[in-house]
């Protein structure tokens, strides 16, 4: 018996603009003018929201907070090729996406601020709270799918992960259901090559993320992560494909953590200057500005005018922020069930009985010492 | 002798168990290069090379089951999972393989590896990096845990728990990692698991805690002592197995017992304490044991921590109604 070859597989790479901006036009994706300039301002946003976010966590005004930085493109176009009525999964590192959707800045703020009450979503939006557990979301990115189809929805479910999250058994189950059931999701690896200290190529003897489709029977590409109109194009054919059920796509999206991990890492410990410079050098926002520059679509004056908006919008937010009262500590016990049982009331009352004596002796609240993190 | 905080004291732990036996590798993620978020493992990657410190690609639960793997094999693994909060991924192999192999194989196969995790709040972390998980562990058979609360026992307990026949969990309280400093022997010593520590000695009522929570146990010692109560402080050290025979002979001397812990209060530590306490000990009794927990309720994030977490005055407040009972 000779061997037979019986099956053939290749993984595409999508770029459509180059670092200065010029797009091969064969390869544009047909995306209204006034999207393209809405995803422009959106990422002004979240880049100015960011470094804002980070000087504030500095000052000790906010807690560990997680930057964007450099990953704007991940974060804000993958949501802008979406319907309002499809749901969006987003990592840890998703305020772009959230933003995108429409998230008040100022939920993120209190967020990573450490108040719960940032987690009050407007009503109506179909974005889960994300899961600080990496790749714990993403078999119920596929639960969403799966219930579409039960429903006969023509809902997409968009799953963020990261490079990281693709090491997960998580991964593998969420993909094996997608393929098996052909849902309509979509798997948006932002592959920003560092998952805390581990760079990209030794969490996966993988050439590349997006190959790993081929073995779920779900389609698989590699873009530029950094390229907004690639973005557009790959994410608005697999959330198409996924409309019409034909099924998942895995996308790698190639990007960078041009920050930190989080303001509690320090990642000179551990990665070149040289290498997070290459990258500087491939900001998102900077080539999407050059080809909207060209296009006509912007001029510099519009630009400024966006930096102005969202210096605007992010100093209201930090005051929005900053002026909310105190969080009542009877709150914790919330929602843990439908309807609480007697201990936890029980416990609540506890707390409250305590809060009661504390405020007539008006003595500190706590009295004992509190570690740092890390 | 050098003064250490528990950081440097488990990084001096580590560093002399894989020096006294090239079986003891250790394994997690961002333990090489860049020596640990908290830096417990900081230094021995370039001491020890990437043969004996491994990083790990992001996978909790591989990086148990690999350990469990190479501690049959016959290596001495101690993997780090980076936060309790990731835990729950790697149940799957503690229950079901970690905490069972020794009996399922009639012995054959034993498993004497250590899964380091941080454990506890109040320093202001993002969610799922404050909780504290033991009561799952302290629940599966087969399996010690462990809950430093001195740099002195961090030290002798890492180096027991990775020479120990079984797999220990070591878990180690991140809100001292750095505040408490004490003078630590330079040469390796072991603090044998299961012996628990009595922290302050006193005949009036018994604070039973483990890892952060025994110093908020002792500040509250010092409070009760200003009213003229003496409390005898327990450091467990040990939550699995429990060291009855101190808990016992403290509470026979005292009649009074508050357990103090930051988990949720509902099937925790505290819970089997106090059971085992009244089903020993009922008698010697003059109030009935007290638990002061954390509560029935998913840990907050941290702008309420300090109220979902006991603190001194909570156990104070406990220890009052129990004497006044």
């Amino acid at each position: 018996m000779p061997l037979k070859k019986i099956a053939d597989f290749k993984i595409e790479r999508l770029e459509v603009l180059d670092q200065e901006g010029r797009a091969d036009e064969a390869l544009v994706p047909a995306v209204p003018k006034e999207k393209l300039i809405e995803t422009y301002r959106i990422m002004v946003l979240c880049r100015v929201f960011d470094e804002k976010a980070f000087k504030l966590q500095r000052q000790g005004r906010l807690g560990t907070y997680p930057q964007i930085l450099g990953q704007e493109a991940t974060q804000v176009v993958p949501a802008m090729c979406l319907e309002k009525k499809d749901w969006i999964l987003p990592t840890y590192r998703g305020q772009g996406s959230y933003f995108a959707r429409g998230m008040p800045l100022v939920n993120s703020l209190l967020y990573w601020g450490g108040d719960d009450r940032g987690v009050k979503f407007p009503e109506g939006q179909n974005d889960l709270l994300f899961a600080i557990p990496v790749g714990s979301h993403l078999t119920q990115a596929a639960g969403f799918a799966l219930a579409a189809k039960l429903r006969k929805d023509p809902s997409v479910t968009l799953c963020y992960l990261g490079d990281g999250s693709s090491s997960k058994g998580d991964f593998h189950e969420a993909l094996n259901f997608c393929g098996v059931y052909k849902l309509a999701a979509v798997y948006l690896v932002e592959n920003n090559q560092w998952a805390i200290s581990v760079p990209r190529q030794f969490q996966t003897a993988s050439q590349t993320i997006a190959q790993k489709a081929i073995g779920y029977n779900v389609a698989g590409i590699q873009v530029d992560g950094n390229d907004v109109l690639a973005l557009f194009k790959a994410v608005g054919d697999a959330v198409a494909r996924g409309r019409r059920g034909e099924g998942t796509t895995v996308i790698e999206a190639e990007t960078y953590r041009l920050g930190d991990h989080t303001t509690a890492d320090d990642a000179s410990r551990y990665r070149s200057k040289e290498d997070v410079e290459a990258w500087k050098q491939k900001d998102p926002l900077k080539r999407f500005k050059l080809y909207l520059l060209a296009k006509k679509f912007l001029d510099e004056d519009a630009d400024i005018r966006f930096h102005k908006e969202a210096e605007r919008e992010v100093e209201k937010a930090i005051e929005e922020y900053e002026s909310y009262p105190e969080p009542n500590p009877l709150d914790i016990f919330n929602n843990t069930y439908a309807q609480n049982p007697w201990h936890v009331e029980e416990q609540k009352r506890e707390l409250e009985a305590i809060l009661k004596t504390k405020k007539e002796r008006q003595g500190p609240i706590v009295t004992q010492s509190e570690g740092r993190f890390p | 002798m050098p003064e250490l905080n528990l950081v440097q004291a488990i990084n001096q732990g580590l560093s002399q168990a894989m020096e006294a036996d090239d079986r003891v590798v250790l394994l997690g993620e961002d333990v090489g290069a860049n020596g640990g978020v908290f830096r417990v493992t900081d230094g021995l990657y370039k001491k020890f090379g990437p043969d004996r410190v491994l990083d790990t690609p992001l996978a909790e639960l591989a990086i148990v089951g690999a350990s469990v793997g190479m501690a049959i094999y016959g290596l001495r693994p101690v993997c780090e999972i980076q936060f309790e909060g990731f835990l729950p991924a790697v149940m799957d192999q503690v229950i079901c393989h970690l905490g069972r192999m020794r009996n399922r194989t009639h012995g054959r196969h034993t498993i004497p590896m250590v899964i380091r995790s941080p454990h506890g709040g109040l320093v202001h972390a993002p969610e799922h990096h404050s909780d504290s998980p033991e009561a799952y562990f302290v629940h599966t058979p087969g399996i010690k845990v462990v809950v430093p609360a001195t740099p002195r026992d961090a030290k002798g307990l890492m180096i027991a728990a990775i020479k120990d026949p079984d797999p220990v969990i070591f878990f180690e309280p991140k809100r001292i990692y750095r505040s408490i400093k004490e003078e630590v022997a330079q040469e390796p010593y072991e603090i044998a698991i299961g012996k628990a520590r009595i922290a302050r000695e006193g005949q009036h009522i018994t604070l039973i805690a483990w890892g952060a929570m025994v110093h908020t146990c002792l500040d509250a010692a010092k409070r009760l002592a200003e009213e003229g109560v003496q409390a005898e402080v327990i450091d467990l050290r040990t939550i699995a197995p429990l060291d009855i025979e101190t808990i016992l002979a403290s509470v026979a001397k005292t009649g009074r017992a508050v357990i103090a812990q930051e988990s949720p209060k509902n099937c925790s530590v505290a819970s089997e304490i106090s059971a085992l306490i009244h089903e020993r000990a009922l008698l010697k009794l003059q109030a009935p044991v007290k638990r002061v927990s954390g509560y029935d309720a998913r840990m907050p994030l941290f702008r309420l921590e300090k109220y979902y977490v006991p603190d001194t005055d909570r156990v104070v407040r406990g220890a009052k109604e129990t004497l006044q009972f």
